[in-house]
């Protein structure tokens, strides 16, 4: 990762020093990806949009700005944990965040659906779904089946269990590849060594599902208090940013307190 | 039943029989009568004489071919307008057949919304609204139209009216060549040209966007 992240406000003037270039002359020249937070106006200014740290990945010549909201805006090919809210003709419409539009899920888009087979999701229900479409002149729509392969991968109604409200931020930081180095997040790690048992799904729109084990035995008691700690564990550690150390700290605590 | 000079004709109003003369603007038929429409003053053309064939004694002449028969038109008349304009003003509506532009309002995945501005040649008093079904974009592979690719809110389209529709909307089309989209604004705010049937591109920018392009004249 860059060792400089500057800290940049919307408007600022990005030296061009910091812009990575391919300095491998003998690799073909890759184009420059901005990410989300900046804005190209021709012919060579890059401004940043929104307030936050400036990372640059220098070896796939991309930048973005790293910034935390509550908001989330739809992208395509995101992961989302969306609620249905009612069944139309041919689609079920979803939510995604609260005070939106409602994104569109097609009822024949669920793995190994036809029209007489498809899942009954009553209103309240929750998918796993990827977005499709996503652009600020019509109302998103999401899938629950991979359309090049048509499987599911993981996509699909969520049973039981209970969504906590995150930060965007924080999902982004849970859905990193190794979430434990780069993302400070050992909560979900601390408290499986435990000796919790339990499932979580995160969606980029700043919700996360946790559920008590599937194959776990015993009284519902016990699984509806893992299902608790990991959430408070999990929305603790976002709204306190807590590091590595406290966390395991929290973790012993809230064990404890359960047992 | 007046054919002097122009009088006040209240809607409602008897004004001739379907055999004497033909119906113009303001005016409709009921019953093989024609009453007026419209609170105005009625004016009677004479239809050009046409030259017809030379007069036989034994042949069984027609009733006159409604070419033939006056036409009856009642006429509001407007404030600023003088009389010359007073007969040419009349209200035009799209027609099934149409080529009209219009501006797209609103898109969503089955239909795109749109605002009729101009008729023809006449730019319309009122603006009416339109859909463009998705399956009336193109002609071929009706099926894998994607409306975000056809359109975005504020193009100029030039599309043909293929329905008059039901209370809301007319029915359009842009399934030619010639029909799609005249008129783009590109993301960043600039004007962009056609590249070819489904891109435009932004000059400032050099990005291309995915329209349905209209084929210009």
């Amino acid at each position: 990762m860059a060792t400089e992240r500057p800290l940049v406000l919307p408007g600022d003037v990005i030296p061009p020093s910091l812009i990575p270039t391919s300095a491998n002359p003998n690799k073909k020249q890759q184009p420059l990806r901005l990410g989300p937070g900046l804005r190209h106006i021709p012919p060579s200014d890059i401004v940043p949009t929104v307030a936050g740290q400036l990372i640059t990945v220098p070896h796939k010549n991309s930048m973005w700005v790293e910034y935390n909201s509550s908001r989330y805006t739809p992208t395509p090919s995101d992961l989302v944990i969306a609620t249905i809210s009612r069944s139309g003709p041919d689609f079920y419409y979803a939510s995604l965040s609260p005070y939106t539009a409602n994104a569109t899920l097609p009822h024949l888009s669920f793995e190994g659906a036809t029209k007489k087979t498809r899942p009954q999701l009553p209103p309240g229900s929750l998918v796993y779904a990827r977005v499709t479409l996503a652009n600020k002149h019509m109302d998103p729509e999401i899938e629950c089946v991979s359309s090049a392969t048509g499987k599911a991968d993981g996509l699909g109604p969520l049973k039981d269990g209970m969504v906590f409200d995150i930060s965007l931020g924080f999902a982004r930081r849970l859905l990193m590849a190794r979430s434990k180095e780069e993302g400070k997040v050992e909560v979900l790690e601390l408290l499986g060594e435990e000796g919790l048992a339990f499932e979580t799904a995160v969606g980029r729109n700043g919700k996360v599902w946790v559920s008590g084990a599937s194959d776990a035995k015993g009284n519902e008691g016990v699984n509806a208090k893992t299902v608790v700690v990991v959430g408070r564990a999990l929305q603790e550690t976002d709204t306190k940013r807590l590091g590595v150390e406290q966390q395991r700290k929290l973790v012993k605590k809230l064990v404890r307190e359960m047992r | 039943m007046t054919t002097s000079a122009p009088t006040l004709a209240i809607p409602g109003q008897l004004l001739g029989h379907a055999s004497k003369y033909q119906p113009g603007p303001g005016t409709h038929i009921h019953e093989s009568n024609l009453y007026a429409s419209l609170l105005g003053t009625i004016h009677v053309t004479q239809p050009a004489k046409a030259p017809g064939p030379v007069k036989r004694l034994t042949k069984i002449t027609p009733a006159p071919a409604p070419a033939e028969l006056p036409t009856i038109s009642v006429t509001v008349p407007t404030r600023s307008a003088g009389a010359e304009h007073q007969q040419k003003k009349r209200e035009v509506l799209p027609e099934v057949g149409n080529v009209v532009l219009c501006r797209v309002i609103r898109i969503t995945p089955r239909q795109a919304v749109v605002a009729i501005l101009v008729c023809g040649d006449t730019v319309l008093d009122a603006e009416w609204q339109g859909l463009i079904r998705v399956q009336d974009v193109r002609a071929t592979e009706k099926d894998r139209v994607k409306i975000y690719e056809s359109f975005r809110p504020g193009d100029i389209v030039r599309a043909e009216v293929i329905s008059l529709g039901d209370q809301a909307n007319y029915y359009l089309s842009t399934a030619r060549n010639e029909l799609g989209v005249i008129l783009a604004t590109s993301e960043a705010g600039n004007a962009m040209h056609p590249v070819n049937w489904k891109e435009y591109r932004d000059p400032e920018t050099g990005l291309l966007e995915l329209r349905k392009v209209a084929k210009p004249y």
